[in-house]
């Protein structure tokens, strides 16, 4: 496979702040990449680098096998891009703002723009300091999927979308995918890059600390269970890969190891299960995880 | 009453703690200022300075410049009536922006920035906010004025009196009171904090515009202008508190209008009508020169019609410059003199600070660039193909075209008006007051090229060259009554080149600063190319 980003031991530092420290990472043709991190972990800082808008200190940092910050303009004739806070000017509308964004990327698909602004439900007349936080994010959608591109970043591209509209996102990038470009979306809700992502990339005060497929990477955590039985539930206080137990009348809610779930569901049916429910891990719950050790 | 203004004292008191720093800068900066040149000008007053000084100060230029005063003859005019002469429309000036300044920033931009929509979450009045800060201003001005009214006092000069200097304290004080209702009042009406503090700063200037003409033809009229009531009170000389009361009461119905206002329209909305928008782009927003364009079309043209309007109130004065000198008769000798009629001494003078207020705008748009920059605006657009030259090219000719465009039409106002209204066509031509204008626009583009030059290598300090401006424009306006060294009067670039019509085309001078001015410009593109874009700073 041709590597389509290719990071390697990136650095950047704000003054005496070290922003990143060991960024290194690959997404590859046709691969959707989720980036995910706490807030101020170096998302955004990694992304802009990538684009040229800042300058790295150190290490390597290619798009389409061309240099990042010398050969820009090239790359960015085949990349589309949506940060997070999408800030728009208020005088102009959200149509105009779209016309534009498209014009200086190059070749849009008119029809596209219009069956998005259908499917987004965005009004276009509308100037843009009249928009919320979501229709900003819209705009912003809408001018990055209207055009045709090799390399689709996202920069937290749902924060203030409603649920509808995430279901929307994640419907319109999954047709993107099928058409096998590739993505880097940096995202907080596990649920949108469980349903995108190919793999993900953890980073964590300017570095990777973690890579892989989901399956991977969840296979190290644990979920939250809540457990009824007909029979005395405080029996499985001692099953192996069960934490944090605790216990309301016949109730018991625990974490639970998800490499050790079919064993504990073994142990609970033969206590005749009344209800179970299992949380699979949230971001938090990996990152907690991730903390801990 | 409780519904409107619930714990407006709260916020006040937590207002004067927030800015006591900021309040104790503006009262110390001020107030110096307005009071601290009492021994400068026992040093002008030495010898036959007095007389000198108010000979000076009778030419229509400087009149409508400074003001004017009841004095008639030089015999009677004394150090406290140069004083306040020369100082108090400029300081009353000073204090009206300053107080403009504050009071749109904690009324209409806080609610722009959605800060006041969380106060209002709370048990606080809807118009408990304007209260407070009004009354912050109020108390800072208060403070100001008893201030200026010590310090004035404290230099012990016999005609500098406890009386006078309480007025002319009063006066300046007043001034920022007057300025806050003008900005409470726009703050209501305009769609967005931005034009509400240009239309009450662009108000201010055509008050002191039109006090210019009046001023020179008919100081009579001055008095029907909020802006006349601070300095027509003549401290020291006729001590009349009669425009005190003027503008207190204007004040007090300013305020009642703006709390009026505010109390009939919805938090963020304006009085001036939204349309609805394109759906879709026209062609000429579709690159980077016509967004740029379009994003500041608003500024250049509010500010291109303020330069027209400052050169036609200009121009109308020289209908009355030979009525003027038939009857001042020591002028008349001086002008016959020194073999420089009076409109040609006049245009030089008025021609270089016009174009220092021309400068303003090209800043605006070259400090524009990085406020788009830093407000994440151009964060999609880096990541299209458009390169950052385009951004800071595109920025830099239309700073240009609009200093072109602003010293056409201030020196194109200014000699089409004089011309339609003098008496004797044969003096100047139209051309000889376009020649004037150009003449100086190497210092628009030098701060141009400074501007740029920040803006490529130290972009968050692209607002100090505003205060380099100012600073350049104090010294210009100054530097005729003043004696300044030369040195000192040569740290403002306009200085170096010479005043047409009255003196001669300098090439040398012209080329030299235009040269450095684009090579600044380049320097700055060379940091702009290669710097980290800041975003969100």
């Amino acid at each position: 496979m041709t590597k389509i980003v290719k990071l390697q031991g990136l650095q950047k530092k704000f003054g005496k702040f070290q922003a990143l420290s060991d960024v290194t990472f690959t997404v590859e043709a046709g691969e959707v990449v989720g980036f995910i991190g706490p807030n101020g972990a170096g998302k955004s800082t990694t992304i802009r680098a990538l684009l040229g808008i800042i300058k790295r200190d150190a290490g390597q940092a290619e798009i389409f096998g061309k240099d990042v910050w010398k050969e820009s303009l090239e790359i960015h004739k085949r990349i589309s891009y949506v940060p997070g806070d999408v800030a728009l000017w208020g005088s102009l509308t959200g149509g105009e703002i779209i016309d534009l964004f498209m014009k200086l990327h190059g070749g849009g698909d008119k029809q596209k723009r219009d069956y998005l602004i259908k499917r987004f439900e965005l009004d276009p007349k509308k100037k843009a300091k009249g928009y919320s936080k979501g229709n900003r994010q819209k705009v912003g959608l809408i001018a990055a999927l209207s055009v045709e591109s090799d390399l689709y970043i996202f920069d937290e591209p749902t924060s203030g979308l409603d649920p509808l509209m995430e279901a929307v996102f994640q419907e319109e990038v999954e047709k993107i995918k099928e058409a096998g470009k590739s993505i880097l979306l940096s995202s907080h809700i596990l649920s949108e890059v469980e349903r995108l992502a190919d793999r993900v990339v953890i980073i964590r005060q300017g570095e990777i600390v973690e890579s892989g497929t989901l399956d991977e990477l969840r296979h190290l955590t644990r979920s939250a269970v809540t457990l009824s039985t007909e029979g005395d539930v405080s029996q499985m206080e001692f099953v192996e890969g069960i934490h944090d137990f605790t216990q309301k009348d016949n109730e018991a809610t625990f974490s639970a190891d998800n490499k050790y779930i079919n064993a504990i569901l073994t142990e609970a049916t033969k206590l005749g299960v009344k209800k179970f429910e299992a949380v699979p891990p949230t971001l938090e719950d990996l990152f907690m995880r991730h903390y801990e050790g | 009453m409780k519904e409107k203004f619930a714990r407006w004292d709260t916020l006040f008191l937590q207002y004067l703690k927030r800015d006591w720093k900021k309040i104790i800068f503006w009262i110390l900066g001020v107030g110096l200022f307005s009071g601290g040149f009492v021994p400068a000008f026992e040093e002008i007053a030495k010898g036959q300075g007095l007389i000198g000084m108010y000979e000076t100060l009778q030419n229509p230029a400087m009149i409508s410049m400074v003001g004017p005063t009841p004095i008639e003859t030089a015999a009677e005019y004394t150090l406290g009536a140069m004083y306040a002469h020369e100082m108090l429309l400029f300081c009353g000036l000073f204090a009206m922006i300053m107080s403009v300044l504050h009071i749109v920033g904690h009324t209409r931009k806080e609610e722009d920035l959605g800060l006041t929509e969380l106060v209002r979450s709370f048990q606080i009045g809807r118009q408990a906010n304007s209260l407070a800060a009004m009354a912050e201003v109020i108390v800072i001005n208060v403070l100001l004025a008893l201030f200026i009214s010590g310090l004035l006092m404290i230099f012990n000069v016999d005609t500098v009196s406890v009386h006078g200097s309480i007025l002319f304290g009063t006066s300046i004080g007043v001034a920022g009171v007057i300025g806050a209702v003008i900005g409470l009042v726009m703050a209501q009406i305009m769609p967005a904090s931005s034009s509400a503090t240009g239309s009450s700063l662009g108000l201010v200037g055509l008050l002191y515009i039109i006090r210019a003409g009046t001023d020179v033809s008919n100081v009579d009229l001055s008095m029907f202008n909020p802006l006349g009531w601070t300095y027509l009170t003549y401290p020291f000389t006729e001590n009349s508190w009669l425009p005190i009361i003027f503008a207190l009461i204007f004040s007090a119905v300013m305020v009642s209008l703006a709390f009026a206002l505010e109390g009939g329209r919805d938090m963020g909305a304006g009085y001036l009508p939204e349309r609805e928008g394109r759906e879709h782009a026209r062609r000429s927003l579709l690159s980077v020169q016509g967004l740029f364009a379009k994003l500041n079309k608003g500024v250049i043209i509010g500010w291109l019609i303020g330069f027209a309007v400052m050169g036609a109130a200009y121009g109308s004065i020289y209908g009355d410059m030979q009525t003027f000198l038939e009857s001042n008769e020591m002028m008349a000798q001086m002008f016959a003199q020194s073999g420089v009629s009076i409109e040609e001494s006049f245009t030089g003078t008025i021609m270089m600070v016009m174009i220092v207020l021309v400068s303003i705008l090209p800043i605006v748009i070259v400090n524009k660039l990085f406020a788009e920059e830093s407000r994440l605006h151009l964060s999609q657009l880096h990541a299209t193909k458009v390169t950052r030259g385009q951004f800071y090219w595109t920025t830099i000719g239309l700073a240009i075209l609009s200093g072109l465009i602003g010293t056409l039409l201030a020196a194109g106002g200014l000699g089409g008006t004089a011309i339609s209204v003098m008496s004797d066509h044969g003096a100047l031509s139209i051309g000889d007051f376009l020649a004037a204008g150009y003449n100086f626009f190497p210092s628009v583009l030098f701060f141009i090229g400074l501007a740029a030059l920040a803006l490529g290598w130290a972009p968050k300090l692209g607002k100090i060259i505003y205060a380099y401006l100012g600073y350049s424009f104090i010294l210009n306006y100054f530097g005729g009554i003043l004696d300044l060294p030369g040195w000192f009067s040569k740290t403002a670039i306009q200085s170096w080149i010479p005043q047409m019509p009255m003196d001669s085309f300098d090439a040398p001078v012209f080329i030299s600063i235009t040269g450095i001015s684009i090579a600044l410009m380049i320097i700055g593109y060379l940091g702009y190319n290669r710097r980290d874009m800041i975003e969100g700073a």
